[in-house]
C-alpha cells in the first residue's frame, strides 16, 4: 500500500472509500431479499464451520510426519480455487468489475491497492485466513518459524486474492460476454465432478497413507503461494536460507500478479468497450464447407441426418444441453468405475451409464426452447413427427451406445468379471431402449420449458409437469424393462442359466430396440396432434 | 401503389376466429379475407391481438373457435398443404441460436425436405442479398436484432412460399437493414406472392402496403385497400387513430407546467 503514500499530489487515499463501498454492496445485497440473506448466512456458517474444523484438524495433526506435505498441497489447492473462482462466479462481486469505475478519475496504482483491500472483505478471505492459520501452525516449530509464519500467512492471503483479481481482470471481456455466461452454467458441473474426484482421492489416501503426497509436495513447496508454507517448514527445520528464498519467491509472485493486474486494469479503463462493435467486420473464418460439413457426410440424408446433426451440435454448443450431457457422461462413468476401482462395485453398476444418458431423451422439445416453432412448422403428419423423434433418438444413440459399451467393458474388466459382460450389456441396452421409448412419449405428452438463463432447469409453475415427465417416465422405463430383468435374475440363479447368459446380449439389444421403435410409434401421432400445445408449453422460459 | 391491388383468389380467409387466455379475450371473433398477390399490413396498437392472430393463422396456436384457410386449404385439417406453402417469421420466439446463420438456413431448408445442394445455393444467395455473408459463420446468438430478423426472413423465404407471414419484421431494426428487408419483400411480392405483416408504424405500412387490416382490442376495425381504409383522412395515421378511438386524447391541457416559463 506504499503507492498511496508515495503519491506526490497527496490526494486522499481511496482505499477506505472502496472498502466502504464493498461493505455497502454486501449489506444492500442482503437487504434485498430474505432468501438471499438466509443463503448468505447459511453459506457463511457452513464455510466457517468447515474452516474451523479444518483448523482444529490441522492443529491436532501438528507433529505428524507428513503434515508439511498436507499443508503445502492444501495451500496450493486453495490458490487454485481462488484462480478459477472468478471464471465460474463472475457476478459475485460488483467491485470486481473495474469497468464500473471507469468514469472516475482514478490512477491504476491506488486503484489496485484499494481494490486489493476491498477484496479482503468477505467470507472467502475469512475462510482462507482460518485455513492458512491452521496450515502454518501445523508446520511451525520454534520462534523463528512462527515469525516466518506470520509473514507467510499475509503473503499467501494477498497472493490468493490478487490471483483471483488478476484472472478476473484479464478475462473481464470474456466474463461479461455471452461465452462467459455460457461458462458459468458449467460451474455446478465442475463442482460436482471435482467433489467426486476429491472424494475418491481422499479414500485413496485413507487406504494408502499420507506418504503418497510427499513427491507432489516437494515440487509444490517451490511454487507460490504454497512456497510460503514451505518457508515456514524450512524455518522449522533450521534451513533459514531456504526459508528466505521461498518467502522471496512468494513475494515476487505477489509483485508480478499485482503488476499484471494493474496492467490489465489500465488497459480496461482506457480502451473503449468494443463488445458491440465487432459485429459485421469480424473477418469470416475461412471454412472449406458450404452447408453441412464433415459431420453431415457421416450422417444419413434427409430429415433424419438434418435432425441428428442439429442435435449433436447442440450437445456441444448449447450450455444447458452441454452441462446436462457432461453430467450424465461423468456420473455414468464415475459411479461404476470408481466403485470398481475400490473393489466394492458390481458390473451391474455399469447400467448407470445407459440410464444417465437415457435421461437426455426426456423433454426433447423443451430442450429446443421456443425455437421449437421451426420444427413445428415442418411437421405436418405423424410420419414427419416419427422421423423427427427417430433422428433425435439416433443422435443420442450415436454417443450413448459406444459410451455405455465402453463403460460396461471397463467395469467388467476392472472387476475381472468377464462372464457377466453379456448379461450387463444386454441389460444396459434394454434399459436404454426403455428410456428412449418413455422419453419420446413423455416429450410429446408432458413437455416443459427449460429457462435459458440461470441455474434452473424448469420454468416456474411447471415443476409438477417436469416431475411427471422425468420420474413417471423413469418408473415406466423400469417397468418396461422388468421382463428382461427377471430373465437376467433367472439366468443368474437357475442351474442351467449360465449356458443362456451369452444369449442375453442379443436378446437385450433386440428388446431395447423393440421398445424404442414402439415408443417412437406411439409418440409420433401425439406429437403431430399436439404441436401448438407443445410450443406453448416449451415457450415459458 | 393502391392501383396495383390484385383482387382475385384470397390468400388467407379467416372466419369467426376466437382466442381467450383465461379471462382475457385476445381475439374476439374476427373475419378476414386477404387477397393474394398483395403486400398486406395488419396494423394495431400493442396488445390488439396481432401476434395471436398471426400465430393462429400459421398453425402455431390453436384457436378456441373459427376456421382459417390459407390458399384454399384449412390450416388445421390439411397441414401438409398449408405448411409447405407458408413462410413464417414470428415475434418473441427464439431461433435455433446455437447454429451459425448458414447452419440455420441449411437446417431449416433440409428440414423442409429441399435437396441439400439447392438449399446451399439458395442460402448463399439469401445471405448475400441480406448482407449477412460476412456473419454467416457466427452463431445466431451473437447476432444483433436486425441480423436476427434478416436471418429469420431468409429462413422463411428459403422454400419459396406462396404466402409469407411476418410479425413485426421491422421492430428494432436499423434503417439500413430495414431497407434491405424492404427491397427483398418488394421483389418477392412483385412475382405474385403474398406478404402479410404486422406493424404499428403507420408510415411504414402506408408506404409499403396495398391492403390494410386494422385491429384493436381483438377485433378487426377496418379492412380493404389502403385508399378505402384511409378514407377522408389525410394520412393512414389519422385514419388509424380515429378507427381505434384514440382521437382527441390531447395532452395539451394537462402538463401545462412542462417546458419554458417559470420552473
Amino acid at each position: 500500500m506504499s503507492a498511496v503514500t508515495g503519491a506526490p499530489s497527496a490526494a486522499p487515499s481511496i482505499t477506505p472509500v472502496v472498502v466502504r463501498l464493498k461493505l455497502s454492496l454486501l449489506r444492500n445485497g442482503l437487504r434485498q431479499s430474505g432468501g438471499r440473506r438466509a443463503a448468505f448466512i447459511a453459506s457463511a456458517v457452513v464455510a466457517l464451520l468447515f474452516a474451523a474444523l479444518q483448523l482444529l484438524g490441522l492443529i491436532m495433526l501438528r507433529g505428524h510426519a507428513h503434515i508439511a506435505s498436507v499443508a503445502v498441497i492444501g495451500v496450493a489447492v486453495l490458490a487454485l480455487g481462488w484462480a478459477v473462482m472468478p471464471l465460474f462466479f463472475p457476478g459475485g462481486d460488483e467491485t470486481l468489475d473495474p469497468t464500473r469505475l471507469v468514469m472516475l478519475p482514478l490512477r491504476p496504482r491506488p486503484l489496485v491497492n484499494a481494490l486489493l483491500a476491498a477484496s479482503l472483505v468477505g467470507i472467502g478471505p475469512l475462510f482462507t485466513v482460518l485455513l492458512l492459520v491452521g496450515c502454518v501452525i501445523s508446520v511451525a516449530h520454534g520462534a523463528a518459524a512462527f515469525a516466518v509464519a506470520v509473514l507467510a500467512l499475509v503473503l499467501t492471503l494477498l497472493v490468493c486474492v490478487a490471483l483471483a483479481r488478476a484472472v478476473a481482470a484479464a478475462n473481464i471481456r470474456l466474463l461479461t460476454s455471452r461465452k462467459g455466461r455460457d461458462l458459468a452454467v458449467l460451474s455446478g458441473l465442475v463442482i460436482a465432478i471435482g467433489a467426486q474426484v476429491v472424494n475418491f482421492g481422499m479414500q485413496q489416501l485413507g487406504s494408502m497413507g499420507l506418504g503418497r503426497l510427499d513427491p507432489v509436495a516437494d515440487v509444490l513447496r517451490w511454487v507460490p503461494p504454497a512456497s510460503a508454507v514451505g518457508a515456514v517448514d524450512s524455518a522449522s527445520r533450521g534451513s533459514y536460507g531456504v526459508a528466505v528464498a521461498q518467502l522471496a519467491l512468494t513475494a515476487a509472485a505477489l509483485a508480478a500478479l499485482l503488476a499484471v493486474w494493474g496492467r490489465s486494469l489500465n488497459r480496461l479503463m482506457t480502451s473503449p468497450d468494443s463488445s458491440t462493435l465487432q459485429a459485421v467486420d469480424a473477418p469470416a473464418r475461412k471454412r472449406t464447407r458450404e452447408g453441412g460439413g464433415g459431420l453431415a457426410r457421416l450422417l444419413p440424408s434427409g430429415r433424419t441426418g438434418t435432425v441428428m446433426e442439429r442435435s449433436l451440435r447442440y450437445i456441444w454448443r448449447d450450455p444447458k444441453t452441454k452441462a446436462a450431457w457432461a453430467t450424465s457422461l461423468a456420473i455414468g462413468l464415475i459411479v461404476p468405475v470408481f466403485n470398481a476401482l475400490q473393489g466394492t462395485g458390481s458390473p451391474y453398476f455399469a447400467c448407470f451409464a445407459a440410464g444417465m444418458l437415457g435421461i437426455q431423451m426426456y423433454n426433447q422439445f423443451g430442450q429446443d426452447t421456443s425455437a421449437f416453432w421451426m420444427v413445428a412448422l415442418t411437421i405436418s403428419s405423424p410420419r414427419d413427427a416419427y422421423v423427427e423423434l427417430r433422428g433425435r433418438a439416433l443422435a443420442l444413440l450415436a454417443i450413448t451406445l459406444p459410451y455405455a459399451t465402453l463403460v460396461t467393458v471397463l467395469t467388467a474388466g476392472l472387476l475381472g468379471e468377464w462372464s457377466e459382460l453379456p448379461k450387463v450389456l444386454g441389460l444396459s441396452f434394454a434399459l436404454l431402449g426403455a428410456m428412449l421409448a418413455t422419453g419420446a412419449w413423455t416429450s410429446a405428452r408432458f413437455p416443459y420449458s427449460i429457462p435459458q438463463e440461470g441455474y434452473k432447469n424448469v420454468a416456474p409453475g411447471q415443476v409438477g409437469l417436469a416431475w411427471i415427465s422425468i420420474f413417471g417416465g423413469m418408473v415406466a422405463a423400469a417397468l418396461l424393462c422388468s421382463p428382461f430383468i427377471v430373465l437376467v435374475i433367472w439366468s443368474s440363479l437357475s442351474a442351467g442359466g449360465a449356458d443362456w447368459s451369452r444369449l442375453l446380449l442379443p436378446v437385450g439389444a433386440a428388446y431395447g430396440a423393440g421398445l424404442t421403435l414402439l415408443g417412437l410409434r406411439l409418440a409420433a401421432p401425439r406429437t403431430a396432434a399436439r404441436l401448438p400445445e407443445i410450443l406453448t408449453a416449451v415457450s415459458k422460459g | 401503389m393502391e392501383g396495383a391491388v390484385v383482387v382475385g383468389t384470397s390468400a388467407v380467409r379467416v372466419q369467426g376466429l376466437w382466442k381467450r387466455f383465461g379471462q382475457q379475450v385476445a381475439v374476439a371473433g374476427i373475419d378476414l379475407e386477404l387477397p393474394a398477390g398483395n403486400f398486406i399490413g395488419l396494423v394495431g396498437p400493442n396488445g390488439a391481438g396481432k401476434t395471436t392472430t398471426l400465430s393462429m393463422v400459421t398453425g402455431l396456436l390453436r384457436p378456441d373457435q373459427g376456421s382459417v384457410e390459407v390458399v384454399g386449404h384449412d390450416v388445421w385439417r390439411d397441414p401438409v398443404a398449408v405448411k409447405a406453402r407458408i413462410g413464417v417469421l414470428p415475434e418473441g420466439l427464439r431461433l435455433f441460436e446455437r447454429l451459425s446463420g448458414r447452419e440455420l438456413l441449411s437446417y431449416s431448408g433440409r428440414l423442409r425436405g429441399l435437396p441439400g445442394n439447392e438449399v446451399d445455393r439458395r442460402a448463399t444467395q439469401l445471405l448475400d442479398v441480406l448482407d449477412l455473408a460476412g456473419a454467416q459463420h457466427k452463431l445466431v446468438v451473437d447476432y444483433s436484432t436486425g441480423m436476427r430478423k434478416k436471418i429469420g426472413l431468409a429462413s422463411a423465404l428459403l422454400h419459396n412460399p406462396e404466402v409469407l407471414f411476418l410479425d413485426e419484421p421491422f421492430e428494432g431494426v436499423d434503417p439500413v437493414s430495414a431497407q434491405t428487408i424492404r427491397g427483398v419483400l418488394e421483389r418477392y411480392t412483385a412475382s405474385g406472392a403474398t406478404v402479410v405483416f404486422s406493424s404499428h408504424v403507420m408510415e411504414l405500412v402506408e408506404s409499403l402496403c396495398d391492403w390494410v387490416a386494422v385491429m384493436a382490442a381483438g377485433r378487426i376495425r377496418a379492412q380493404g385497400t389502403l385508399a378505402e381504409v384511409r378514407g377522408e383522412a389525410p394520412t393512414l395515421q389519422q385514419a388509424f387513430l380515429e378507427l381505434v378511438g384514440a382521437q382527441g386524447r390531447d395532452a395539451g391541457s394537462h402538463l401545462d407546467w412542462l417546458g419554458g416559463g417559470s420552473r
